[in-house]
């Protein structure tokens, strides 16, 4: 009894000493290692893929987005020490002022953005383009888990699941209406995750999948058939012509087509930076963006491409056990959102390149061109060091 | 104390179960990957190097025309045309592109549209937009050729025409190849695009002429550019040159003749004198050397900038209507009553029928009448009434007296009512010559059994005596061509024997330079001239007529052969015919003027027929025309300031 009382005691202590003063050696050892190692191999492998993607793109200038890529890296180590080192649950207790923080970088595109390729998704800051829906995903995550985690209690209630589910659909919409149709299915799947992992019923979730099901059929179906147009014709198209991919390959699914076919070409090694000609003579579009996974298939191969997947993987792993080692409800919700958006925005960029998935603009993470998405998703991985290193490790350690 | 924070057994379930979810989505990225790179990688490799590879088609030159002497007709010349692969301009691009580059080339972008839609879908064969293209447009298109993906363009050949319009109906024009031909002749390796011979030598020659299409391949990148030099796969071959039988100087001459002709009816006061035709032969073998047709046009309207103001004569009815049709060759396509050149028809088959006899006289009386109801028949010249022999009625061109022998052939009864008909086949009347560039009319020769067959009521079914009369002296229902006519007349200058008209000699590899002459692959043997079976005495008679009828004093045209150097033979013609004039009424009749002949008359080397429409007297325009084309060919001046005998 005195042995125990001892050591609860010593356990209090010393989690006041290290709340009272910050123990920086503590701290680093308490570190997801594997986690941060798969981040950094992320970075390094995606600069090498990103060079040899975008080599021909820029004449005379071949390193021009690898060094801008770097260079949001470097701003996005800083962003990953900032989440690892503030502790998250600030954010539970602000979680207001989070969730206004991403409506506010919603509305911002709407002010400030100029329109690109018909959509206005990123904010001109000079140097470089800013895209406030990437880095709202993360915050999307902190806002509506924390508002989900305050009524724990009475989270089997329909009212409390309707309210979340009402809470998050201002900023989906908003993204919607950019319009970025990708980027609202990634915070529809982060929204439905968190749900899932805060402890909703099977029951309510299984209503809840339906009802989406019945949603996304009559947006695609019931309605544009009674004449309501919801989502823009190339974008409805863009899910049909992911169905039925051979019914006008010149035009509409010529992006699909022109996608599997520089895949497929990659072979098992690849056709190299030179040889790659659906990436160098242009015949995949968006190659360093949205279709940057084709690309990278063609240039490196099977085993490029699966190298990738792998550390994708690995990321997903870490993730998940972050969400068993949480310190508290709220960080293994968090972790549990972050990783499935991660998840949901892989499958269906790597998916739409061969075919799998429909054609919507989300960037691959790590590897596609844009300093938003590398920043945001080291800010993740950050988030995800924060929740580990203040988590229960003791009891996991062998 | 509260209970600090664990893992609830639920969560961790979950945390399971997204796990595997997780696995599952992963494997399936890995499978999909697998399966595209590893199991169909090279099917894969081969549609990516597809992609950007394109075949190019290299035009072959078009084989030239060159005229009995070797004087080179047709040619090319180099040109610049603009093509379009439609194939290689991603589909919301489409409309914009074709309505910029029909704005920037200056066509109808309509027109261009449903050229993309006909032709658009093969990728081997682009659209041609145009061909000569001026410089400016061609700078402008270099110069913005990122704003034209899928725009190429290339050396081209453009048919040449060294005498303008010279022989225009003969020679034919090339024209890109339509959807129907496309359709028709693909298996014979046409694609679309192709330039296509569309009458005369160019249309029924083609396949010498084309020769075959080279292929480059090149590299192109996404949009159509390319991104390579052109490696040659197959060198093009050019076309085969043709010789033709035309001797371009009597070509000349004999277009000259017509439009002098056509003057020479005007000054007559024929003022609808609006067109015609001469055909000169050789009547020993058929050999056409020239054969002109009025109005007419230049071929070389058809080549590059086309103009379809100018061409709306040719391609559209109701302008060639207006135009008096100058895409027509009135002497192969053209069908007119042939009135008194058709008299020595009559008279050889009434000798061979022995309906008559040569020089037992026939009264040539101004009046006569025939038929149960007397209808009368006068001749031209009302002022004659005496007995006369074959030549005297020939050279006088006596109406009555072959209107004798045509009521004598209908008394000799359903029999002979068909007798002088089967004479006039067997001299090639009712029928195509033959000639070998095609598009003739075969003309009309009346039966009765036509007759009953095209006809309603039973007045016009039967076949009467004025039927036969009028089909004796040329007149009736009775349609030749000129070139029947020539190929007839051919007949009676060589003794008897009926040629098969030809105007290809043979097929040439043109030489290259000065130096290699051309050496012929293939010569167009012509069909060798088969005796129609005529009497010789009876021929002979006939052949004294027409010798009479241009030199005697009485002979219809003495006055313009009688003091010509070499002796000419050869007969006039006034024929009658129902013509629709703006401003007449509806039957108005007016006279085709025709003359035919040959010369010199014992040993011809020339026949000509000629004929103005609406020329009035065969002497006044149609026989002074015919002399004109004898000059040429003797190289022997006719008389300054032939008289015109109006008869």
């Amino acid at each position: 009894m005195a042995v125990q009382i001892q050591v609860a005691e010593r356990a209090r202590v010393g989690l006041r000493r290290e709340t009272s003063a910050f123990d920086s050696v503590g701290f680093l050892r308490r570190l997801d290692w594997v986690l941060l190692a798969a981040a950094f191999a992320l970075i390094g492998y995606g600069l090498w893929v990103v060079g040899g993607i975008t080599r021909f793109d820029v004449p005379g200038d071949p390193n021009y987005y690898v060094v801008r890529q770097a260079v949001a890296a470097v701003l996005g180590l800083g962003a990953l020490v900032f989440a690892t080192i503030v502790p998250y649950d600030l954010a539970l207790r602000y979680w207001r002022l989070v969730y206004c923080t991403t409506l506010g970088l919603m509305l911002i595109v709407f002010v400030a953005a100029e329109t690109i390729r018909g959509s206005k998704r990123w904010i001109n800051l000079g140097v470089i383009q800013f895209q406030p829906s990437e880095l709202g995903k993360v915050l999307f995550v902190l806002a509506l888990a924390a508002f989900l985690v305050e009524r724990a209690g009475r989270i089997t209630r329909w009212r409390t699941i309707m309210s979340a589910i009402g809470l998050g659909a201002v900023p989906i919409l908003l993204v919607f209406l950019q319009p970025d149709l990708g980027t609202a299915l990634v915070y529809s799947a982060a929204l439905f995750s968190l749900l899932f992992f805060v402890g909703v019923r099977w029951r309510q979730l299984l209503v809840l999948f339906v009802a989406a099901t019945f949603l996304a059929l009559a947006v695609l179906w019931v309605l544009p058939a009674s004449g309501v147009q919801v989502l823009k014709p190339y974008q409805a198209h863009r899910f049909t012509g992911f169905l039925n991919r051979d019914r006008d390959p010149g035009g509409l699914t010529w992006n699909v087509n022109q996608s599997i076919t520089a895949v497929g070409s990659g072979g098992l090694d690849g056709r190299g930076v030179v040889e790659a000609s659906q990436t160098r003579l242009d015949y995949l579009p968006e190659h360093a963006t949205d279709f940057a996974f084709a690309s990278l298939g063609e240039q490196r191969g099977f085993v490029g491409s699966a190298i990738l997947l792998l550390l994708y993987l690995l990321v997903v792993w870490r993730g998940l056990r972050v969400v068993t080692v949480a310190g508290d409800l709220f960080g293994a919700v968090v972790a549990g959102g972050l990783v499935f958006a991660f998840l949901f925005q892989i499958f269906i960029n790597a998916g739409m390149t061969m075919g799998v998935a429909p054609v919507t603009g989300i960037p691959l993470p790590f590897v596609a061109v844009g300093g938003t998405s590398i920043v945001s998703n080291l800010f993740l991985i950050g988030v995800l060091q924060g929740i580990h290193a203040r988590g229960n490790l003791g009891r996991l350690r062998p | 104390m509260r209970e600090p924070y664990r893992l609830t057994p639920p969560l961790a379930l979950r945390v399971g179960i997204f796990g595997a979810f997780a696995l599952l989505v992963f494997g399936v990225l890995f499978f999909r990957l697998w399966s595209l790179q590893v199991l169909s990688g090279t099917h894969y490799l081969a549609a990516a190097q597809n992609n950007q590879l394109r075949l190019v088609r290299i035009e072959a030159p078009r084989g030239p025309i060159l005229d009995r002497h070797g004087r080179l007709m047709v040619s090319n010349v180099a040109g610049t045309a603009v093509q379009l692969s439609i194939g290689d301009v991603p589909q919301a691009r489409r409309a914009r592109l074709i309505r910029r580059l029909a704005h920037v080339l200056n066509v109808s972008p309509r027109a261009l549209a449903r050229q993309v839609v006909e032709f658009g879908s093969d990728p081997l064969s682009p659209v041609t937009v145009k061909t000569a293209v001026r410089e400016a447009q061609i700078e402008y298109l270099y110069e913005h050729q990122a704003q034209f993906p899928g725009v190429r363009i290339v050396e081209t050949y453009l048919r040449d025409y060294q005498y303008g319009s010279l022989g225009a109906q003969i020679l034919g024009y090339v024209g890109e190849i339509s959807a129907d031909e496309l359709k028709r002749l693909h298996r014979d390796g046409y694609v679309a695009g192709d330039r296509i011979g569309q009458t005369g030598i160019e249309g029924a020659y083609d396949t010498y002429l084309r020769g075959h299409d080279g292929l480059d391949q090149l590299h192109v990148d996404s949009l159509g550019r390319p991104v390579s030099a052109l490696q040659p796969r197959q060198e093009p071959r050019a076309g085969f040159g043709l010789r033709l039988t035309i001797d371009t100087r009597i070509q000349r001459a004999a277009e000259l003749a017509l439009r002098y002709g056509i003057n020479l009816a005007h000054a007559d006061s024929h003022w609808a004198a609006n067109g015609g035709a001469i055909v000169a032969l050789d009547p020993r073998d058929g050999a056409v050397l020239a054969m002109a047709s009025n109005p007419t046009y230049k071929p070389s309207l058809f080549v590059g900038k086309v103009d379809s103001k100018k061409l709306a004569p040719l391609l559209n009815a109701e302008a060639a209507k207006r135009a008096n049709t100058p895409g027509l060759n009135r002497a192969i396509a053209g069908a007119y009553p042939p009135g008194s050149t058709f008299k020595p028809v009559t008279a050889l088959a009434g000798m061979q029928e022995h309906v008559f006899s040569a020089y037992d006289p026939l009264q040539c009386s101004p009046v006569a009448y025939y038929g149960l109801d007397r209808q009368k028949f006068t001749n031209w010249d009302p002022y004659v009434d005496k007995p006369m022999t074959l030549p005297e009625a020939l050279a006088q061109s006596c109406d009555t007296y072959f209107d004798e022998i045509g009521n004598r052939f209908y008394e000799r009864g359903p029999e002979g009512r068909v007798r002088l008909q089967q004479w006039a086949r067997k001299f090639g009347f009712g029928q195509t010559s033959g000639l070998d560039i095609g598009g003739e009319s075969s003309g009309l020769l009346p039966t009765p059994d036509w007759r009953k067959q095209h006809f309603r009521s039973d007045w016009d079914r039967a076949w009467n005596p004025g039927n036969s009369i009028q089909l004796a002296i040329g007149q009736g229902d009775l349609l030749v061509t000129p070139l029947q006519m020539a190929v007839f007349y051919s007949m009676l200058a060589n003794g008897g024997n009926v040629v098969t008209p030809f105007l290809v000699s043979d097929v040439e590899q043109p030489g290259n330079g000065k130096r290699s002459s051309d050496v012929v692959l293939r010569r167009f043997a012509p069909k060798p001239p088969q005796p129609s079976g005529v009497d010789p005495a009876a021929l002979q008679a006939v052949r004294d007529g027409l010798y009479k009828a241009t030199h005697d004093p009485t002979g219809t045209s003495s006055a313009v052969f009688g003091n010509y150097r070499v002796p000419i033979s050869g007969k006039t013609g006034t024929a009658e015919k129902i013509v629709q004039l703006p401003g007449y009424p509806a039957g108005h009749t007016e006279d085709q003027s025709w003359w035919c002949g040959w010369g010199p008359s014992d040993n011809a080397r020339l026949v000509v027929c000629a004929l103005i429409e609406n020329g009035g007297h065969g002497s006044a325009a149609a026989a002074p025309a015919a002399l004109k084309v004898f000059e040429k060919f003797f190289n022997v001046p006719g008389p300054q300031a032939v008289r015109v005998n109006v008869d």
